[in-house]
C-alpha cells in the first residue's frame, strides 16, 4: 500500500510548478557561489574544496531548508486545496502510509536537488572556473549526506504543513530555521536543531569535513528528529478529525 | 433485508452544540436512500462519521454489517465509494490522471477508468485538465472516482449541488439505476426533498441533528393528503349542519375547510349536506406537496 501511495504522490507531481523552482534556485546559488569564488581568489586557496565552500555558503543558508519546506508544503497544498482530504482519507490505505509516501517522495526530490547542486558545482568548476581534474568523491558524499539532515527537516515540515494550511508560512519558518541553523552549527549545537543537520551534513562553507569522527552522533540526531516527527504525524493523522476546508 | 448502513445512537458534539444527536439510521440493501435536511442539519457530519473521517462523540456506525472502527476501516472503505461536500481532485492534472491516482490508491485495475468515464459521460473530456472542467463535470468526475472499484455502497453528499436542471436530471438517472445495474446501495443527501422524489425509495429527514422521519417514501407521501374544501351556495346552512353533527370546520367566504378525511366519509358528508339544502357546488382536496411536508417537519410543526 505504501507503494500505491508513492506512485500517487509521483503522479501528483507531474507538470507541477515546483520543478521550476527545483531547477532555478540551485542554478542561482551556483552562479552566486562561482562569482564569489572568482572574486575572492586572493584570500582563498584555489581548488575544488574552496569552490564548494562558496557554492554552499549561500545555498545552505538561504535555499536548502526553504526548498525542502517548499516541497513538503506543496505536497500538502495539493490536499488542502479542492477538498482532497476527504478523498485521501477515504481511500483504503493506512493513513500513515500517505504521510510516509509524501516523506519518501519529498526525500527523493531533496536528493535530486542535491545531485543537481553537485552537478552544477562540477559544471561551473570545469567550464567556468577551469579547475584542473575532477572534484574529490568526498564532496559528492557530503552533498548526499546533506539529505540525511534533510530527512529530519522533511519529516518535521510534513507535520507543520499538514497543520498549517498556509503555503508561505512554513517556508518562511524554514528560512528562519536555516539562518538560525548557521548559528547553532557554529556554537556546536547543530545536533539539536534539525535545520543545522542539513548544513553540517553537506559540510557547507567548510573545506575540511565538519563531521570527521562525529558521524555517529550526526546519524543518531537525524534519526531521532525524523522519528519524533513521524510519531507526531502518526498521532495527528490517526487521532484528529479530518477537516477538508 | 440486511441494513447496509446502520447507526446506533450516533452523536457528534462540538463544545456544547450537538451537530448530530442520537441518530439511528437504517439504510436497507439495494435502495436509494434520500438523506434530506436543510443546510447545517448535520448531513455532512453524519456522512463523515459513516466514512470514519470524523470520530463520533457517542454511538456507533455499522457498514455492511461490520462496525466502522480502526480495525475494519480499510476493509469497509474498500467496498465504499464516496463524494463528500464537494468533488475532490487535482487541478493541474487531467481527468484521466486524477482517476489514475484514485484507482492506484484503491488498488483497482486501470481498465476500470474507461468504464467509469463512460458511465459519467466524460470520455471525451478525459485529457482536459481538471481546472478547465465546469462544476457539473467536476461533480461527474467525483462520481466516477466514487464508482471506481464497483463499491457495494455509495455515499454521495449533495451530488446535484451546482448543477443545471439538465445536469440534475442526468445525475438522477445515473444514480437511480445504480441499485438495479450494480446491486449498489446509495445514500444520497440533499436539502431539497422535491428533487429526490423521483429517485429515492427510502427517506430520512434530518433537522438540527435529529432524525424527524425515516421510512419508505410512500409512507411520507401518505402525509400529503390535505384539507377538504367544500364550496356551498348556502354556507350558513352547511355550517349549521356541521355544528349539529359535531364536525369541526372553518369558513372561508363561501367555502368550508375540513380536516383530511377518508373518501367514504367525504361522500356521505356531501350527500348529507346536499340533502340539507346547502347547495354543494364544489368539492376539492388540497394536496400538500412533499416540500410542504418537509417544511412542516423541519419547522417543528406536526404533520397532520
Amino acid at each position: 500500500m505504501l507503494r500505491c501511495c508513492i506512485a500517487a504522490e509521483n503522479r501528483k507531481l507531474r507538470r507541477a510548478l515546483i520543478w521550476a523552482v527545483f531547477l532555478l534556485l540551485p542554478l542561482l546559488a551556483g552562479v552566486y557561489g562561482t562569482v564569489n569564488y572568482l572574486q575572492n581568489l586572493e584570500i582563498l586557496t584555489p581548488g575544488w574544496y574552496n569552490l564548494w565552500t562558496q557554492h554552499t555558503l549561500f545555498y545552505s543558508l538561504f535555499f536548502f531548508a526553504p526548498m525542502t519546506a517548499l516541497y513538503t508544503a506543496y505536497l500538502w497544498r495539493l490536499e488542502h486545496l479542492g477538498h482532497n482530504w476527504n478523498l485521501i482519507m477515504t481511500v483504503p490505505v493506512p493513513r500513515f502510509d500517505l504521510y510516509l509516501g509524501k516523506f519518501l517522495v519529498a526525500w527523493k526530490m531533496v536528493l535530486l536537488t542535491q545531485l543537481w547542486v553537485f552537478a552544477l558545482f562540477v559544471l561551473f568548476g570545469k567550464l567556468w572556473v577551469g579547475l584542473p581534474g575532477w572534484p574529490p568523491a568526498e564532496i559528492l558524499f557530503w552533498a548526499v549526506r546533506g539529505t540525511l539532515g534533510g530527512a529530519a527537516v522533511i519529516a518535521l515540515h510534513l507535520v507543520i504543513s499538514m497543520l498549517i494550511r498556509s503555503f508561505a508560512a512554513p517556508i518562511l519558518l524554514a528560512l528562519a530555521g536555516g539562518v538560525l541553523g548557521a548559528y547553532f552549527a557554529n556554537e556546536n549545537l547543530g545536533l539539536f536543531w534539525p535545520y543545522a543537520l542539513m548544513m553540517s551534513g553537506m559540510n557547507s562553507n567548510r573545506a575540511e569535513d565538519l563531521l570527521d569522527g562525529r558521524m555517529g552522533p550526526f546519524l543518531l540526531a537525524c534519526l531521532v528528529w525524523t522519528l519524533l516527527a513521524f510519531a507526531a504525524g502518526w498521532l495527528l493523522l490517526n487521532r484528529r478529525d479530518v477537516r477538508s476546508e | 433485508m440486511q441494513n447496509v448502513i446502520e447507526t446506533q445512537g450516533l452523536c457528534k458534539t462540538y463544545g456544547n452544540h450537538f451537530a448530530v444527536q442520537q441518530l439511528d439510521l437504517a439504510v436497507p440493501e439495494g435502495c436509494v436512500y434520500g438523506f434530506i435536511g436543510p443546510n447545517g442539519a448535520g448531513k455532512s457530519t453524519t456522512m463523515k462519521m459513516l466514512l470514519g473521517l470524523i470520530a463520533p462523540s457517542a454511538g456507533k456506525v455499522l457498514l455492511l454489517g461490520k462496525e466502522m472502527n480502526p480495525r475494519n476501516r480499510l476493509a469497509l472503505l474498500r467496498q465504499t465509494g464516496s463524494l463528500i461536500e464537494s468533488p475532490s481532485g487535482y487541478g493541474h492534472l487531467t481527468g484521466q490522471e486524477n482517476l489514475e491516482i484514485v484507482a492506484g490508491l484503491k488498488g483497482v485495475d486501470h481498465r476500470e477508468i474507461d468504464r467509469v468515464l463512460e458511465v459519467v459521460h466524460l470520455t471525451d473530456a478525459r485529457h482536459r485538465k481538471l481546472r478547465q472542467y465546469s462544476l457539473g463535470m467536476r461533480q461527474r468526475l467525483g462520481i466516477a472516482q466514487a464508482l471506481l472499484g464497483s463499491p457495494k455502497l455509495l455515499i454521495l453528499d449533495e451530488p446535484t449541488n451546482g448543477l443545471d436542471p439538465a445536469g440534475i436530471q442526468e445525475m438522477r438517472s445515473l444514480i437511480g439505476e445504480m441499485p438495479a445495474r450494480c446491486g449498489t446501495t446509495v445514500l444520497i443527501s440533499s436539502h431539497l426533498l422535491g428533487e429526490m422524489e423521483q429517485l429515492v425509495q427510502q427517506v430520512g429527514i434530518l433537522n438540527q441533528g435529529k432524525l424527524l422521519f425515516q421510512g419508505p417514501l410512500a409512507q411520507l407521501q401518505q402525509h400529503s393528503r390535505g384539507d377538504v374544501l367544500l364550496r356551498l351556495l348556502y354556507p350558513q346552512r352547511g355550517l349549521q349542519w356541521m355544528a349539529d353533527n359535531g364536525i369541526r370546520c372553518r369558513r372561508e367566504n363561501d367555502t368550508l375547510v375540513l380536516p383530511p378525511m377518508e373518501e367514504d366519509a367525504l361522500a356521505q358528508l356531501v350527500q348529507a349536506l346536499a340533502a340539507r339544502g346547502a347547495g354543494v357546488v364544489g368539492v376539492a382536496t388540497r394536496t400538500r406537496s412533499l416540500e410542504e411536508i418537509f417544511l412542516r417537519l423541519t419547522e417543528g410543526k406536526e404533520v397532520a
